[in-house]
């Protein structure tokens, strides 16, 4: 792998870290699987991209972005609150329409954004290059937001959203209004994930109407990647974990991609991570299987 | 304190399957008083704790806490005055977050959950103090996961933490019916500790009359819905169990007296 695809993996492993934050928040602690971040990516790819090359300036663009996708957050939740539509199906709904919306915003299925103004624009004349640049401007976003999220979560609100998810009847028992934590939550993941998707834009210089697919699976894959290397309690490591899961999980398949006597090719990305998240997945099960067959085993001599 | 006028309570209404729970209940609780609530299964008994918790809105009637009309108060609202344990160990908390985040939880009861940390030195100390009354040796351990805990200690956090804030009304919906007897009656001793240091307020539902009986200060008992008999004071230090179920029997006026003496003498 060269310094250039690796410094790439990385970079892209620091912004599907915002996702993999996004989709702990919705599938961990609210326990409420949401699927809306499919769309949501690419909402807030499309309306920084379409946003900029109007000749907005890329900061305002990418704050809009982050509020389309906590707007799409919050329609699911409201399908799901309001008219007690599954969550997952509440989820598909919204992401399905997301999909013709964010071609109507763009105007076409996708948009270039190599000459225009980004994110990082102001700080090009530092002299530093443009690949190094690019990876401490991501990193720094992403390891600022968790630091944020991970002291949110332990915050008395944070602490009500997480028994929201655990034991919803304790939670209304000790006054929190679940409701409006799985309003804020779900608002709060997609509108990460939508910010996820504008820094991708503005760093890979497009936005294209398909980029979203299979966000989610990339996000998940993320989280468990990252909780079974850390099992801890606390929540500075869980989010942490959530963005090391993500840059290992890059790593993982930038290197499957790259060896060459596995004769792997791009377009069989989505079978590498499905098999991936499959095997994490798997493996922690088996493993209690064996563990419980050890104890009756055990249990019967 | 607590004042119930007519409260009806009739889930699927309209349907094959309606089921009228609650038939009209007229009750009215002072400040202070410890209701001991009794029936069988089916008498309403957790319908009427679960109705004036706010998970069961009422069909009719009105349902007051002094002169706050909580008729229509959403259940996360009550919690200013309402405090309460569940009957399963596993409801009153959660099992993946910290004994010390639990009591964090039960602490910010009432109010809105704002920005700060949840969790402060200040809050540890008063939380390790009031476990040490458990003498189960759980001060020792704040940064244990809930779910690592039996049972028995689950139920007697539960119950320090419906204390922590304070509050008006204690709903205790047969909260030592999951627990061995050893901890049962730790369990109790505690509920009566807390009961007469925070002059609560409390409801609590029981399958044992024997408990009925002995705690609280006032007993009633539930049947097909109403309220059947209503005992405090003198009358009710006279009684035993054996008068408790020859009045039950009475009541009803019909010979089913010894199925339901298994039923009221099984817990």
């Amino acid at each position: 792998m060269s310094l250039f695809s690796f410094l790439g993996t990385l970079e892209i492993g620091f912004i599907f870290g915002l996702v993999a934050i996004g989709v702990y928040l919705t599938f961990r602690v609210l326990d409420f699987p949401d699927l809306t971040v499919d769309g949501s990516f690419t909402m807030g790819a499309a309306i920084a991209a379409a946003l900029i090359v109007f000749g907005i300036n890329p900061y305002v663009a990418t704050i809009c972005a982050t509020i389309g996708g906590a707007a799409a957050g919050l329609v699911t939740a409201w399908l799901n609150l309001r008219f007690n539509i599954l969550h997952l199906l509440a989820s598909i709904l919204t992401m399905t329409a997301l999909y013709t919306i964010n071609l109507r915003i763009m105007g076409k299925p996708n948009i270039a954004l190599i000459m225009e103004p980004t994110v990082l624009s102001p700080f090009e004349s530092f002299g530093i290059p443009n690949m190094y640049l690019k990876l401490m401007f991501v990193a720094f976003v992403v390891i600022l937001i968790g630091l944020a999220l991970s002291y949110f979560l332990n915050t008395q609100y944070g602490m009500g959203m997480r028994a929201t998810g655990a034991n919803p009847r304790m939670a209304q028992a000790n006054g929190i209004v679940i409701k409006e934590k799985i309003y804020a939550g779900l608002a709060l993941s997609n509108g990460l994930v939508a910010l996820a998707g504008a820094l991708f834009a503005q760093t890979n210089g497009f936005a294209d109407s398909t980029m979203g697919i299979g966000t989610i699976v990339v996000g998940l894959a993320a989280v468990i990647v990252g909780q079974s290397l850390f099992g801890s309690r606390s929540m500075l490591v869980i989010i942490f974990s959530c963005i090391i899961g993500s840059l290992l999980y890059r790593l993982a398949v930038s290197a499957a991609l790259n060896a060459d006597f596995l004769g792997f090719t791009t377009s069989d990305l989505n079978l590498i991570t499905a098999v991936l998240v499959g095997l994490a997945l798997i493996i922690p099960h088996l493993r209690r299987e064996r563990k419980a067959r050890q104890a009756a085993a055990g249990g019967a001599s | 304190m607590i004042s119930c006028k007519d409260i009806k309570v009739t889930f699927n209404a309209g349907l094959a399957t309606e089921k009228r729970a609650l038939r009209g209940v007229d009750l009215e609780i002072p400040q202070g008083e410890f209701v001991t609530v009794i029936g069988s299964n089916g008498a309403g008994k957790s319908t009427l704790l679960n109705t004036i918790a706010g998970d069961i809105r009422s069909s009719s009637g009105k349902l007051m806490f002094d002169a706050w009309d909580v008729t229509n108060v959403s259940a996360a609202g009550r919690t200013r005055d309402v405090a309460r344990v569940f009957q399963d160990p596993l409801a009153g908390t959660c099992g993946n977050m910290t004994v010390e985040e639990n009591m964090a939880l039960a602490y910010g009861r009432g109010s809105r959950g704002g920005l700060k940390p949840a969790l402060n030195d200040d809050l540890r100390d008063l939380f390790c103090e009031q476990l040490k009354r458990l003498n189960l040796g759980l001060e020792n351990r704040l940064g244990a996961e809930m779910g690592l805990l039996s049972g028995g200690q689950r139920q007697s956090v539960s119950l320090l933490m419906s204390a922590l804030q304070p509050s008006k009304i204690l709903l205790l919906d047969e909260h030592t019916a999951a627990l061995d007897p050893k901890t049962a009656a730790l369990v109790m001793e505690i509920t009566d500790q807390i009961v007469e240091e925070k002059e609560l307020t409390v409801m609590m539902v029981t399958h044992s009359m024997r408990q009925a009986l002995d705690h609280g200060t006032r007993t009633i008992m539930m049947h097909e819905g109403k309220v059947m008999f209503d005992l405090s004071g003198k009358e009710r230090s006279n009684y035993d169990v054996k008068d408790l179920l020859n009045l039950f029997a009475k009541a009803r006026g019909d010979g089913e007296e010894l199925d339901d003496d298994k039923l009221l003498l099984g817990a």
